[in-house]
């Protein structure tokens, strides 16, 4: 009995220090989960990608097109089942779009993000709030990236129950790397999935969402990806064209309107046929027609539109 | 896409515009949805698929004294609202019934 006691009591000491170093690992602001997941330092001897993935809408994948606030409807009362009623209330589970958008926020945030992010989503949307809170809220939202970290690291590993979670200070990439040189990534082990179109296919969505307990929808492009492109022979990857030569930017960007346009016109080519004559609708009397035939053809390893 | 069909001045005497793309409801009504957090499945899907040819036969009447117009098909993708557009490709012909 005695024994059963004192198993308790240190049950009930070790549950709140056990929560406790839990907590600890979660980030409360903003600022804390961008500086958790900051990749910064990757810049140094990576350069040339970095500035790829700067230019990409991983590195902004809160804000939409062309500046676009794509969350707002979510902080905003009423506006979908999602929002919260009262922005101080906000959870994380506020934002399932945090599944693909912002990863890390699932597993690395407490709800007071989620509440950092609501106020900032609505200060940003606020037509009375002043220019200059306008843009420090626009900017904090934009602190929220899929960092190198989160592909590198967090959604490296879809095997989990035979490799095991990604280890903490190991970036995964195309090949083993014994020495990393950086103070938290000390190695970069060989991802079994970096180059294979499942590794997108995490994100860039099946369907429905229907593990949420409100269902939606965004991305299929992964689901066209293995239903209708592979079915029709195809072989590349996502990364053979997305990723040519390693490239992070990952096109499309649709804030570059013009390489955009090169892009779409290099997946898609348009054939026009015409032919003019007088149909004859009944005897004596003709009219003047013409046809107009249009055929596109689609190199895309995906339907066009997606995501 | 955008088909126009204009006479030699410049009047449109015909236009037929295709969409193309996926089209979701909320499973709760019949109306389509954009956005993801109002979207839950696709109904109909009208995009453009891979290793699918999409072939199309407009026609335009044209009135009986026009005997040659200028066909235009354009082809623009749109993100996220009709303003936000990127051209694709643009292809002008002069159809005539002379001969």
């Amino acid at each position: 009995m005695r024994s059963i006691r004192l198993l308790l009591a240190l049950l009930f000491v070790a549950l709140p220090l056990a929560s406790a170093a839990a907590a600890e690992k979660k980030a409360k602001t903003i600022d804390e989960l961008a500086k958790m997941y900051d990749s910064s330092s990757c810049k140094g001897c990576h350069a040339e990608m970095y500035s790829q993935w700067e230019k990409s809408h991983h590195a902004r994948p809160l804000m939409g097109v062309k500046g676009g606030l794509m969350l707002t409807p979510l902080a905003t009362k009423g506006a979908t089942a999602f929002s919260p009623d009262d922005p101080k209330k906000a959870t994380i589970k506020n934002f399932p779009c945090f599944k693909c958008h912002l990863p890390q926020a699932v597993i690395s945030a407490e709800d007071s993000v989620a509440v950092e992010l609501t106020e900032a989503l609505l200060t940003a949307a606020d037509e009375k709030a002043s220019d200059k809170a306008k843009a420090d809220a626009k900017g904090k939202v934009a602190k929220l990236q899929i960092t190198c970290i989160v592909c590198h690291n967090t959604k490296a590993i879809i095997h989990k129950r035979e490799l095991g979670e990604p280890g903490s200070n190991v970036l995964y990439g195309k090949k083993d790397v014994a020495a990393h040189p950086d103070k938290t990534f000390t190695s970069v082990k060989k991802s079994a999935i970096m180059t294979d179109s499942v590794f997108c296919g995490q994100c860039h969505g099946l369907g429905p969402n229907l593990e949420f307990d409100q269902a939606f929808q965004c991305a299929n492009l992964y689901g066209s990806y293995l239903h209708a492109y592979i079915p029709s022979g195809g072989t590349q990857s996502c990364q053979n064209c997305h990723m040519a030569k390693g490239d992070h930017l990952i096109a499309p960007n649709f804030n570059d309107d013009k390489q955009t346009s090169e892009l779409l016109a290099k997946a898609l080519t348009l054939d026009v046929q015409t032919l003019g004559y007088e149909w004859l609708r009944k005897a004596k009397d003709s009219y003047p027609k013409v046809v107009v035939n249009t055929k596109i053809t689609s190199s895309a390893g995906h339907r066009i539109p997606d995501g | 896409m955008v088909v126009t069909a204009k006479t030699q001045d410049g009047k449109e005497i015909g236009k037929v515009e295709k969409h193309y793309h996926p089209q979701a409801t909320n499973c709760r009504d019949t109306k389509m949805k954009y956005g993801a957090q109002w979207k839950v499945a696709n109904l109909r899907d009208t995009s453009i698929q891979p290793a699918q040819p999409k072939i199309e036969s407009i026609e335009f009447d044209l009135p009986k004294e026009v005997r040659t117009v200028d066909v235009t098909v354009q082809l623009v993708y749109e993100a996220v609202k009709p303003e936000n557009s990127y051209p694709i490709h643009s292809i002008t012909k002069t159809v005539t019934l002379d001969r």
